[in-house]
């Protein structure tokens, strides 16, 4: 039997959007005005994908994930073009999960079938806020309906494989008022849900908004109930929290690809701006690498050199074992001692973190160890706090 | 703009070409010490033959002046005039080195140097010596003026009189020079020399037609500035036959020859081979070498009565050359000039390795900053909250800034010195005296009530000068801060002068920062000790979650309690970041509780994305919040910053 081949994720990013929203940090344009070159965007990003994947033949891909931008405004027929060129360069694995982002605007609902056609089986879509008032005001050109309607239709299109985003936090929202807007979207909610207190990015048009005081947000207080009432409310109707801004009513229904960056598994991104983790197959190093962030000249050099990499660094061992600690410890299954020696290089767990206050930590209540695994896992308290305590227990 | 000014040069002849000034790397004392270059210029090596000129052609002079009046300037222009520099146009006062320095606008110490003057057919032997400007070194600036016999008072004729200028002038009026009044940069737009002439006539009695108008930095009116010094300064007195007598007023440490003595000859010659003996410690020295800075160190054959030079004498610290001092030739004792006082601390300070592991190093660096600099006292201290440091005594707050900046920059964030003190006192009712030095020295409530008779604290009289209409801005400040107002003049039409008492508690943290924003940067201040008075002191302390924190407490005036107590509890609630718990901050004074405040603990921190592109720019953030905690000290369970250190005694406006 031929040895277990090593999972890996791609990930692929639309850099385009028919509109921007003020909190939104990724790297993104507005559509442009002569329209997308879509032959163009998916020639580079093929070119792009045959250069990089290529070296790790050897592994199976897991998982894709379109994002972005807004990757529903890409065409389908390109989209199944990258998925079977990737399935070309190295075997998608059996039940891999292929994502893609969309928004619930009318033009994108419409091509959902023609999506799944090309071999999308898991959707995610932008709901953000059922509120209308809050939707206009962060940018979004659609309703809160809207925002439903779609999640209804993509349910009947992808039974159990349908995800949506919700943000609280928006300005003048009180408590109330977000647990009424949860309760109707766990009505709608299939089986995984992703819920963000919104997030003031340095620059975004949020960000210039609060410091002018143009915005003012909920009270750290106010934000710190949300998420508990959040965590609470998705519990009472069976979806377990799994990572600080993730739910699933299934643990099939958790996201592969997201688990893949916590974990600490590799992944190739291609497109704008798109990050990579991966070991280097010819001699065992740990790159992380950039692409170019302005479309433009990404295509450029991908059209001339194959790629469109901007920064490639290898990451240290000290590195890596910082990053498996703080990734781990965002999810509630927290990280296990073999997990760590995986990229530790046999250093295990409590050899490495400052046991004197991974102690104090689980003795107040915020860390547990289960010892039959040998896990490192926070507690849901914990997790709330999780950027504090992990100043403290990483050396 | 605000006197808090230090105006002294360390000049250094620089390959022959270049007059530079210079502070250098070995260590803060340099700030208030010269460096020179150990081996002089080419065909300067042989020894200069000045005996030919008699003490009636000596002429020992200063510039005393305001920071920015010009005095660097007016120096350079009169060496390059001597032919002691030569006239490249590049000797420009530049080159401060320390960040305390650019910062502040001040330059550390300037170098003594003798020229010579050919006036009306005779040679004169011209030794300008310079002081350092700052009331931190009030008493180095008097015993350099009592080196010298008249003194140059420079003022810019656009600013006009400013209090450090009102300082110096007394400084030297008390040492009873004669002042040759001066005004510097006439020519510039906004000048207004008519006016600074009326000033300079209003406070110091000098007839406004006797004052000479110059521009330094042209060079306009310098060729009057020597021919006034020679005609209005007295040659300096004593005699040839008498035995030696010398006043010591400067020393620097020199890493070859130890240290190296600036001396003013008052009767008597010396030699090399000479033995001379301190007046002050009785301990003998042999003369190694004399000589004069010409501009670096030029040795001569001998120096006589009424000349000014450089001493070599194998003495190895800087701690045996006590400023002021008086030197005699063994077994020939005179009586010691007076004026002469030890240094004596008058603002402390406790440093603190934030991690303990640093102790040794810090413990290096401070011995290594003190070499130069004898004037810092040091003594050992144990804090419960921040463990083993020091407590280090300056003369003032300006020479504390220079001392805790050159440890900042060699230690960065790792240590950590706390709120600035004044040495108050304690008097027994058996008649004896204590010094607080910290206020872990003040005697707690049974000690207070069996032995104690009074508290004392130190006070200084203070001059601010300042255009009219920040007259009742200022007398607000000076009463806020307890001052006691003992008179106020106009100098001219406009601008007023403010003769205040403040407790020296008062003036050693914000004080010149509430001076400089109240009155627009117009104001300026100086100040010279004034003593101590009974005070009615109180210890406050600062417990955190009930526990007191020996780091934060404070001694203060009874009358600051209350408002210091809330104060105090409210910016340590601004500074201390929110924890997993609840932080209760208390002050507390004679057993009772002043003020309190709770930082609430903190309910959530976790980044809520974070996919692919998120994870460089989290570790990145992690790594830098993991910087910013080393600041942090541990008090208990409670973390605090380096800031709360520092809010003892600050107060808001």
């Amino acid at each position: 039997m031929a040895a277990a081949r090593v999972p890996l994720s791609l990930y692929v990013h639309w850099p385009y959007c028919s509109f921007l929203c003020k909190f939104c940090a990724f790297s993104k344009a507005r559509v442009p005005s002569q329209g997308v070159d879509h032959e163009r965007i998916t020639n580079a990003l093929l070119k792009e994908l045959r250069t990089c994947l290529a070296p790790h033949k050897d592994k199976e891909l897991r998982s894709i994930y379109f994002g972005g931008g807004t990757p529903s405004l890409s065409l389908p027929r390109n989209i199944e073009r990258i998925i079977s060129e990737a399935n070309k360069l190295v075997p998608l694995a059996p039940g891999a999960e292929v994502t893609l982002e969309s928004n619930p605007t009318l033009a994108e609902v419409t091509k959902m079938r023609d999506f799944k056609l090309a071999g999308v089986n898991r959707y995610s879509i932008g709901i953000q806020t059922l509120n209308d008032d809050s939707l206009r005001k962060m940018g979004r050109l659609h309703t809160g309906a809207e925002g439903l309607a779609a999640v209804d239709r993509a349910k009947a299109l992808f039974p159990g494989r349908v995800t949506f985003d919700m943000i609280f936090g928006f300005e003048s929202q009180t408590l109330r008022q977000w647990q009424e807007e949860l309760k109707t979207a766990l009505d709608h909610a299939d089986r995984h849900l992703s819920i963000y207190q919104l997030t003031v990015e340095p620059g975004t048009p949020l960000f210039r908004d609060q410091r002018a005081q143009r915005v003012v947000l909920p009270s750290d207080d106010v934000q710190a109930r949300m998420y508990e009432m959040t965590v609470d409310m998705c519990l009472a109707r069976g979806f377990r929290h799994y990572e600080v801004s993730s739910y699933a009513s299934h643990p099939s229904a958790e996201s592969m690809h997201n688990k893949g960056y916590w974990r600490g598994q590799q992944w190739v991104g291609i497109g704008p701006s798109a990050h990579s983790r991966f070991t280097d197959p010819t001699n065992r190093q740990r790159i992380s690498s950039v692409r170019i962030p302005d479309t433009q000249r990404w295509a450029q050099q991908c059209e001339r050199a194959g790629h469109g990499t901007g920064k490639e660094f290898v990451v240290s061992d000290a590195e890596a074992k910082q990053e498996a600690v703080v990734f781990g410890l965002r999810m509630l299954e927290g990280i296990s001692d073999e997990g760590f020696m995986g990229v530790s290089g046999g250093q295990s767990l409590t050899g490495y973190l400052c046991m004197a206050r991974v102690q104090h930590y689980i003795d107040e209540g915020h860390l547990s160890w289960h010892a039959p695994t040998a896990c490192l896992a926070p507690t849901e308290r914990g997790l709330q706090v999780i950027d504090t305590i992990l100043l403290e227990i990483i050396p | 703009m605000l006197q808090m000014r230090l105006a002294c040069t360390a000049w250094r002849w620089h390959t022959g070409t270049q007059w530079i000034r210079h502070c250098p790397a070995t260590g803060l004392s340099s700030c208030f010490r010269r460096t020179y270059v150990a081996y002089p210029a080419e065909g300067k090596r042989g020894e200069l033959d000045i005996s030919a000129i008699p003490p009636e052609r000596i002429r020992n002079f200063s510039i005393i002046a305001h920071i920015d009046h010009g005095k660097s300037t007016l120096a350079d222009r009169l060496l390059e005039l001597t032919g002691v520099i030569s006239k490249t146009g590049k000797n420009k006062q530049v080159l401060d080195k320390l960040k305390v320095e650019r910062e502040r606008g001040i330059t550390v110490k300037a170098q003594s140097v003798s020229m010579f003057y050919e006036h009306k057919g005779q040679r004169y032997l011209m030794n300008l010596i310079d002081t350092p400007g700052h009331v931190d070194f009030s008493y180095e600036v008097s015993r350099s003026l009592a080196a010298c016999q008249g003194t140059i008072l420079l003022v810019d004729a656009a600013q006009g009189i400013q209090a450090q200028t009102v300082a110096n002038f007394y400084l030297a009026f008390g040492e009873g020079l004669s002042v040759i009044p001066m005004l510097n940069k006439v020519d510039l737009p906004t000048a207004e020399p008519e006016r600074a002439a009326k000033q300079i006539e209003s406070a110091f009695e000098i007839e406004a037609d006797r004052i000479l108008k110059i521009s330094a930095k042209t060079g306009l009116g310098v060729e009057q500035v020597l021919p006034a010094v020679i005609e209005q300064t007295p040659p300096p007195s004593g005699s040839e036959d008498k035995p030696f007598k010398a006043l010591l007023f400067d020393t620097w440490y020199d890493t070859y020859v130890g240290v190296v003595c600036l001396m003013a000859v008052k009767d008597g010659s010396i030699r090399r081979g000479d033995k001379i003996v301190s007046s002050h410690s009785g301990t003998k020295y042999e003369v190694m070498e004399v000589g004069v800075m010409h501009p670096e160190q030029t040795p001569t054959t001998q120096l006589r009565v009424g000349q000014v030079g450089y001493i070599v004498c194998n003495m190895k610290s800087i701690a045996e050359a006590h400023v002021g001092d008086t030197f005699y030739r063994d077994k020939f004792p005179v009586e010691a000039l007076p004026g002469f006082v030890p240094a004596k601390s008058m603002v402390f300070a406790g440093v603190f390795p934030i991690d303990a592991g640093e102790f040794d190093r810090l413990n290096e660096s401070i011995q290594k900053l003190t070499l130069n600099d004898s004037s810092v006292s040091v003594h050992k201290e144990t804090s419960a909250a921040l463990g083993q440091g020091w407590r280090l005594g300056f003369l003032g707050t300006l020479h504390m800034d220079v001392f805790r900046q050159r440890l900042e920059e060699e230690y960065d964030t790792n240590i950590l010195i706390t709120s600035p003190t004044v040495p108050y006192q304690i008097k027994y009712r058996d008649g004896t005296f204590k010094f607080i030095r910290t206020p872990a020295d003040f005697p707690d409530a049974n000690v207070m009530n069996d032995y104690v008779e009074s508290t004392m604290e130190p006070f200084v009289t203070s001059t601010l000068i300042f255009p009219e209409k920040y007259l009742g801005s200022m007398l607000e400040l000076c009463t806020a801060h307890r001052g006691e107002l003992q008179n106020h003049t106009f100098i001219d039409e406009s601008r007023v002068m403010l003769k205040c008492r403040l407790p020296m508690a008062e003036i050693v943290t914000d004080f010149f920062d509430k001076l400089k924003s109240k009155s627009q940067g117009f104001a300026s201040f100086d100040y010279e000790e004034a003593g101590y008075d009974a005070s009615d002191l109180v210890k406050m302390e600062v417990l955190l979650n009930g526990e007191a924190v020996d780091a934060l407490a404070a001694v203060m005036h009874k009358s600051s309690v209350v408002v210091a107590g809330r104060e105090i509890a409210s910016r340590l609630k601004d500074v201390i970041r929110r924890q997993l718990f609840d932080i209760i901050i208390q002050t507390t004074a004679n057993g009772k509780i002043v003020a309190r405040e709770t930082v609430k603990q903190l309910r959530k921190n976790v980044t809520a994305k974070c996919y692919g592109g998120d994870i460089t720019r989290k570790m990145k953030l992690l790594n830098k919040q993991k910087e910013g905690k080393k600041r942090l000290k541990r008090i208990g369970k409670v973390d605090l910053p380096h800031e709360a250190f520092l809010t003892i005694v600050k107060r808001a406006e």
